[in-house]
């Protein structure tokens, strides 16, 4: 589940629930199309833009190597919103969707992140978000599948990457049957599947410096309409390629009190047998924490995350990983490259996602 | 009072301060003027030569006493009747001659007649025979700026003499000039006066310039004395 | 000597000759430091406010369009949206952003508000602060009819976050939303922001867009790529850089800014003849203590160093008088009229007066330069002369007789005459400037030998008064001159300038006769470009009952050329036939019309820009096509410097569809009062006090008292400078008074009346002011001709017929001769007062 994403293009969403609260609308457009159980997702057709739908994202999340065996951690990230217009402005401007790409490198040599984000509204071809199959894209950024493989192409300011992702296992679906349930409420609901074990070779650039790199990455493509419980402030989510070929999705809703609202995850081993966890198999234990000089918010950066029996043990690829999204969306959160440890041994490697630290995310 | 002939001029117990409370320049002054009387006044500087001499031409108000020309109280005519007689009466002889750059010498000779309304060519005539009078007739086209000093002072004794006045008055005429220069218009002066039977008043402070005169004054302590005549100097034939 | 006692030196003979100078005569003094002041202020002003209009323009351009290497513009009503996605995909365009810029018509005859159409997120690659101050609201931007407007414009609307603006689109007014005012610190000048989405909607405008600001990836040339641009443009769609605009609005005041600083150059020039016969009377007045300070031991350099340095004082203090003034005056325009003197195309907003202390530094040093010139032939004349010279009473007239001027006069003459027929020199008339001021000079240059060969030739009258002024005027022809030179400077100036507003005002006044012939004019908000009325509208107009004949217009914007601002469209009613009839119509062609061309009228701005003749066939970009036209004939405007195009409105509807209408007139019927008619239209339409009416004839009085606004301050200058003429005069008249006291003293003496002599300096400011009045007149009249025919023209790029007001020129001409001899009558007076008596004593 990618919550966290959703905080991002929260802030934007947040905007116009806002707006449209004190102004009702003047004619009526479509409501936003629901997330119910039961309806079976339908590839190609499902790796594609779900416009009907409130909000929708692809989450590309993973660990580079260089030929100097330099780790880093990446994300590139496409976030569509659905704007609630209220009338039926023709311009082709009009934005009744937008789009938000955020990308960022996680560079332990430099302590910080690489990180640009870009929002535009859908439209004239210029930023779109298919709906037949994974492409998306904010003018030269770009996300899109073909064959067996997805292709992530952003070159920012001062960094880019130019990465060919291939699809290693097959598609994994979260929750039931890809229906992933957010709350206590079978409304914050989900869609949600993710592409685990993407095998990843490319290059990507930082400042005047180029590297080729390799490596392992995680897709997580996940569109909704109502997503964050009324009593949620956040979320805590982690997903791990494990070095055995299995694949762990994990995630809890926090309270206002920090305590678990909701939480669930997936585990699939390396035989491809999947296992969905339910909110009391599922126990997220905050360990170190980390503050950041920038904003001023402390997050959790190691934890002890508990699957059934199963206990992993996670730790950042450096703290230093927050991410600052003020600009497109208002967010501030925590998104890293971590590592994986079960019973002191090293088992793999992922991302962490923490969000609604700084503030209750207003996400609905 | 009868008085066989009027006196020509007559001061009469002239008083005359600079500043009402100050001693006076002219302290109850008298003179008389006999007929072709050829008169030369000296003084220091600052002893109301000048004074005097503006009184007389009726440029300036006694504080008391009477100046009278040919019996007329100069007092009773206002500044354009005094102008209008000076005009007629007086001629002038300057120390910076006071010829006009800008005129040629018989336009400078004619002004007084000019100013008579003496119409051409009596005007001109009468210009040119001073001219000729003064042995400048072959100047009579040029203008004065070319000219020299003695040569402006002979046209300024025609200028003087050119509307045949009954008094010139001379102040100082040699006083800008080189002693042998001063000599031949004193001479002039003399000769022309004589032609003309014009009274004259001659300011000096040179000795030798007074010689030239009937009669010398000298005027001190605001009061007029005779001078005696010194036979040091050599008089003017 | 060495240098510290020769210094010493020159100190002592300046302190000396200084306070009997200032003691003497303060009121000359005082006039000679204001004429210094005048043209520093004036040209300190002119400079402070374009720089500050500079600054300013780039300011707003920076904040309109951000860091935009290249901005595409095209006509207000805009082209496809789709030249925005295919350069947003250039591969040497690193980011583009869509806007509208259009001026949207305000009801209430406002002056429309500028609305910026933007895409928050496009626009914050080039104006990061927009979308900052936007913040929160930006969806707020994306709901139906919203608008944000700058601080100011709120401020002049009146208006607070949640009230109701209306503006006129098409035929009909509209109620926008204020959803937010943003800070002065993002757009200062009074502005609205919406949405691009919105805006296309709101302000009929789907699918078009009028403006794209294009920012390049590093490196890309932006030249080269912006001639590439410009190659795949729609035409009527230029492509420019943000120096092409600059350039732009600074030839937009450039004519106005040169004559402004001629104006002051003659100010300058005035006060530095000031300084010169200021000074010469000094010296003539000093000559003893000149004399005296020599004899001394003061030495020829020093003496002279003194006189120089008197100059310099003048000229110092007079310049940062000046540069105190202008900077006065700057600020004041700058806070009540702008920075763009009164055009229209640079309007400044926030224009701060920023006083650049190197350049102020600069123009107190060329003023105070120029005193030094005036100031230096009187020192070395004085310093020339021989000490025991200097000390004797002597000639009243310096020198200058050596110089010749005849022949350098008549040489100089010549030269003028040749250069007022060269052409424009960078778009500016500086041949004709020259030409003005060659002229000038040696007109002055020829005034000693006609006023020696004028006063030659005079008879003698036989009457002392007049024969001896004629004498001291023919004497002192070349002293005179200097004293002459200022006022037939000023005053020829002075003719010259009524002359071609004169003859300006006139052919305005039959222009408008020309062009505003009907009862009735009606407009929708000027400059504005969303306004227009609809076919319906004009026809339920026509067909009042009170109207007897209505017609309408069509004016729109159209780009040309790159380098240049759009051009004017007019599509009228007009009889290709007798065209003449309804323009003030210059030439025609004498070619019949082409095949497959519609007649086109082109102002005298559009010829002289674009080079287009009466017969050439010219293509006019009009949506998006090229509409062939024929040039029929040129025409007379002087409300679009920018040039103007006139068409048959038929032509233009059967090109473009375009049926609707900004402008029209109406004849009314003989038994409907005007008020009548005029309530009757507004009734017709629900369009309020949008629609701006007008009659005829108010129309015409409200322009011409604009014009004369406009000059009113041309006047003004010209009047202060005939003033500082007159203060010329009688400096000069004092000082020949002066010079000739004892002359006067002498006269009194052999019996010339007080009023004698009076009379006969009245005389000689009579005769004096007289010659200068013919002669200025004269030379007036032949400056005129330059201004009318080659300033103006090359200036404006309009024509005007000459038309001389006799009237008025025969009053300047009185007043000058009275004024003059006044002047020297009063000079003649203060001679007069010293005691003529101790006068012929004296012996300097």
């Amino acid at each position: 589940m990618r919550s966290m994403r959703l905080a991002l293009a929260g802030g934007a969403v947040a905007l116009v629930a806002a707006v449209s609260a004190t102004e009702p609308p003047l004619a009526t457009a479509l409501p936003a199309a629901a997330v119910l159980p039961g309806q079976a997702l339908d590839f190609p057709r499902d790796y594609g833009s779900h416009p009907q739908f409130g909000i929708e994202w692809w989450y590309v999340t993973g660990w580079l190597e260089t030929r100097e065996h330099e780790r880093l951690g990446f994300q590139v990230t496409f976030f569509r919103r659905r704007q609630q217009l209220s009338d039926p402005n023709p311009s082709s401007f009009a934005p009744h969707q937008l789009l938000i790409a955020h990308c960022a490198i996680s560079d332990p040599g430099r302590g910080h992140l690489w990180q640009d984000q870009r929002v535009r509204r859908a439209g004239l071809g210029l930023a779109e978000a298919r709906a037949d199959d994974t492409s998306v894209w904010i003018d030269d950024w770009k996300l899109e599948r073909s064959g067996a493989s997805y292709r992530a192409d952003v070159a920012a300011e001062d960094f880019a990457l130019h990465l060919q992702l291939e699809v290693t296992q097959p598609t994994l679906l979260n929750g039931l049957a890809g229906y992933s349930q957010k709350g206590p409420s079978a409304q914050s609901a989900s869609f949600y599947y993710s592409q685990p074990h993407l095998h990843v070779s490319g290059s990507i650039a930082r400042a005047a410096r180029r590297d080729v790199v390799v490596g392992e990455a995680w897709l997580d493509h996940e569109w909704s309409s109502q997503y964050l419980d009324p009593a949620a402030d956040g979320w805590d989510w982690v997903g791990l390629n494990l070095d055995d070929g299995s694949a762990v999705m994990a995630f809890r809703i926090r309270g206002h009190q920090g305590q678990a609202v909701w939480a669930g995850a997936t585990l699939r081993d390396a035989h491809g047998q999947v296992q969905d966890f339910g909110p009391d198999q599922v126990a997220f234990i905050p360990g170190r924490r980390w503050h950041s000089s920038r904003s001023g918010v402390s997050y959790p950066v190691t934890w002890q995350l508990r699957l059934g029996a199963r206990q992993f043990d996670i730790e950042p690829l450096l703290d230093d990983q927050e991410d600052d999204m003020r600009l497109s969306s208002g967010a501030i959160y925590w998104e890293g490259a971590v590592r994986v440890q079960e019973q002191a041994r090293a088992v793999g490697a992922g991302y962490l996602e923490l969000t609604g630290y700084q503030r209750p995310l207003s996400l609905r | 009072m009868v008085y066989a002939v009027t006196p020509l001029l007559l001061l009469d117990q002239i008083t005359r301060r600079y500043r009402p409370e100050a001693a006076p320049v002219l302290d109850r002054l008298r003179l008389q003027l006999a007929p072709g009387e050829y008169l030369a006044i000296m003084g220091e500087s600052g002893s109301g030569k000048s004074t005097l001499l503006n009184l007389i031409a009726g440029l300036d108000r006694p504080d008391s006493g009477r100046v009278l020309f040919e019996g007329i109280d100069l007092a009773t005519l206002d500044d354009d009747a005094v102008t209008r007689w000076r005009r007629a009466s007086i001629g002038f002889v300057f120390q910076a001659f006071h010829v006009l750059p800008y005129l040629t010498v018989l336009q400078n000779v004619a002004l007084p007649l000019d100013l008579l309304g003496v119409r051409n060519p009596q005007r001109q005539e009468r210009a040119l025979q001073l001219l000729e009078a003064c042995g400048i007739a072959a100047l009579a086209p040029r203008y004065a700026r070319e000219l020299s000093g003695g040569e402006l002072q002979r046209i300024a004794i025609a200028r003087a003499l050119v509307h045949r006045p009954r008094l010139v008055l001379a102040d100082e005429p040699t006083g800008n000039l080189d002693a042998r220069t001063a000599q031949q218009i004193l001479r002039l002066l003399r000769e022309q006066l004589h032609a003309s039977a014009a009274n004259a008043i001659l300011i000096t402070h040179s000795v030798a310039a007074a010689a030239t005169a009937d009669r010398i004054l000298q005027l001190a302590s605001g009061q007029l004395r005779p001078a005696a005549r010194s036979a040091a100097l050599p008089s003017v034939p | 000597m060495n240098r510290s006692d020769r210094a010493r030196g020159a100190w002592i003979a300046w302190r000396a000759l200084t306070r009997s100078q200032l003691r003497g005569h303060p009121l000359q003094l005082l006039a000679t430091v204001l004429a210094i002041a005048l043209g520093v202020a004036l040209g300190t002003a002119v400079y402070l406010v374009n720089s500050a209009a500079l600054t300013e323009f780039d300011q707003a351009a920076r904040r309109l369009v951000g860091s935009a290497d290249i901005v595409i513009r095209g006509p207000p009503e805009g082209f496809d949206e789709a030249l925005f996605a295919s350069l947003a995909r250039h591969r040497a365009v690193s980011a583009a952003s869509p806007v509208l810029d259009l001026q949207v018509t305000l009801p209430g005859q406002r002056p429309p508000l500028q609305v910026l159409g933007l895409d928050p997120f496009r626009a914050a690659a080039l104006q990061p602060a927009l979308l900052g101050e936007i913040g929160a609201d930006v969806t707020g931007l994306f709901a139906r009819d919203t608008i944000m407007l700058s601080r100011s414009a709120a401020q002049v609307l009146e208006l607070r976050r949640g009230d109701a603006l209306t503006v006129i689109v098409g035929g009909a007014p509209k109620s926008l939303r204020v959803i937010g005012i943003l800070s002065d610190a993002v757009y200062p000048e009074p502005l609205g922001i919406m949405d691009i989405a919105t805006a296309q909607w709101s302000l009929a405008r789907i699918g078009r867009l009028n403006r794209i600001d294009l920012r390049l990836r590093p490196g890309a040339p932006a030249d080269a790529v912006r001639a590439a641009l410009a190659a795949e443009l729609p035409p009527g769609v230029v492509a420019v850089t943000p120096a092409i605009e600059r350039g732009r609005a600074l030839t937009a005041t450039r004519a106005y800014r040169v004559n402004l600083n001629t104006l002051a150059l003659v100010a300058l020039l005035t006060g530095a003849f000031l300084v010169f016969s200021t000074q010469s009377l000094a010296v003539l007045r000093r000559r003893s203590v000149l004399g005296l300070l020599r004899a001394l031991g003061v030495t020829r350099p020093q003496l002279q160093g003194a006189l120089l340095g008197e100059g310099a004082a003048i000229g110092a203090a007079g310049s940062l008088l000046g540069a105190l003034l202008g900077a006065l005056v700057a600020a004041l325009i700058l806070r009540h009229l702008g920075s763009g003197f009164g055009n229209r195309a640079m309007i400044a907003g926030g224009a701060v007066l920023v006083l650049p202390s190197l350049a102020i530094a600069a123009f107190v040093l060329i003023g105070t330069a120029v005193a030094c010139l005036g100031a230096w032939i009187p020192a070395r004349e004085a310093a020339r002369r021989a000490p025991a010279l200097a000390m004797k009473a002597g000639d009243a007239e310096p020198s200058l007789r050596r110089l010749p001027t005849t022949l350098p006069g008549l040489l100089l003459i010549a030269a003028g005459a040749i250069l007022a027929w060269l052409p424009p020199i960078g778009g500016l008339p500086l041949a004709g400037y020259l030409a003005i001021a060659a002229l000038l000079a040696g007109a002055v240059l020829l005034i000693p030998t006609l006023m020696r060969w004028i006063t030659g030739t005079a008879t003698r009258s036989g009457h002392a008064t007049l024969d001896i002024a004629v004498a001291q005027l023919q004497g002192s022809a070349s002293i005179s001159t200097v004293s002459l030179a200022a006022i037939v400077v000023s005053f020829s100036l002075m003719v010259a300038m009524a002359i071609m507003v004169h003859s300006f005002r006139n052919s305005f006044d039959l222009w408008l006769v020309k062009l505003l012939p009907a009862d009735l004019q009606l407009r929708l908000s000027a400059f504005s470009d969303t306004g227009a009325l609809a076919l319906d509208q004009q026809t339920r107009i026509a067909e009042l009952p009170g109207v007897a004949r209505a017609q309408f217009r069509r004016v729109r914007q159209i780009w040309l050329s790159a380098d240049r601002a759009p051009l004017a469209l007019i599509a009228r009613d007009i009889d290709p036939a007798h065209a003449g009839d309804s323009l003030p119509l210059l030439r025609a062609a004498q070619q019949s019309l082409p095949d497959g061309t519609q007649p086109a009228w082109i102002s005298e701005s559009l010829q002289d820009l674009y080079g287009f003749q009466p017969g050439d066939r010219l293509l006019l970009p009009l949506d998006g096509r090229l509409l062939p036209l024929f040039v029929a004939g040129i025409w007379r405007d002087y409300v679009r410097p920018d040039g103007a195009i006139v068409v048959a409105r038929a032509a233009y509807i059967a090109a473009t569809g375009d049926q609707s209408a900004n402008e029209g007139s109406l004849w009314r019927r003989p038994q409907v009062s005007a008020p009548a008619l005029e309530a009757a239209v507004r009734a017709s339409l629900a369009l309020g006090d949008a629609l701006e009416l007008i009659g005829g004839e108010q129309l015409r009085e409200r322009s011409l008292r604009l014009f004369d606004q406009a000059f009113a301050i041309t006047y003004a200058l010209e009047a202060i400078a005939v003033a500082i003429g007159l203060v010329g005069v009688g400096v000069a008249a004092s000082s020949s008074a002066l010079a000739r006291r004892a002359q006067f003293g002498m006269l009194r003496h052999i019996g010339m009346l007080r009023r004698q002599i009076l009379g006969m300096l009245a005389i000689e400011g009579v005769i004096m002011s007289t010659l200068s009045a013919i002669y200025g007149l004269l030379l007036g009249a032949a400056l005129s001709l330059i201004l009318v025919y080659v300033i103006n023209r090359q200036s404006f790029r309009w024509s005007i017929d000459l038309a001389i007001p006799w009237r008025q020129l025969a009053a300047l001409s009185t007043a000058l001769i009275t004024a003059a001899a006044l002047t020297a009558l009063w000079s003649g007076r203060a001679a007069m007062s010293q005691d003529a008596v101790r006068a012929v004593r004296e012996d300097w």
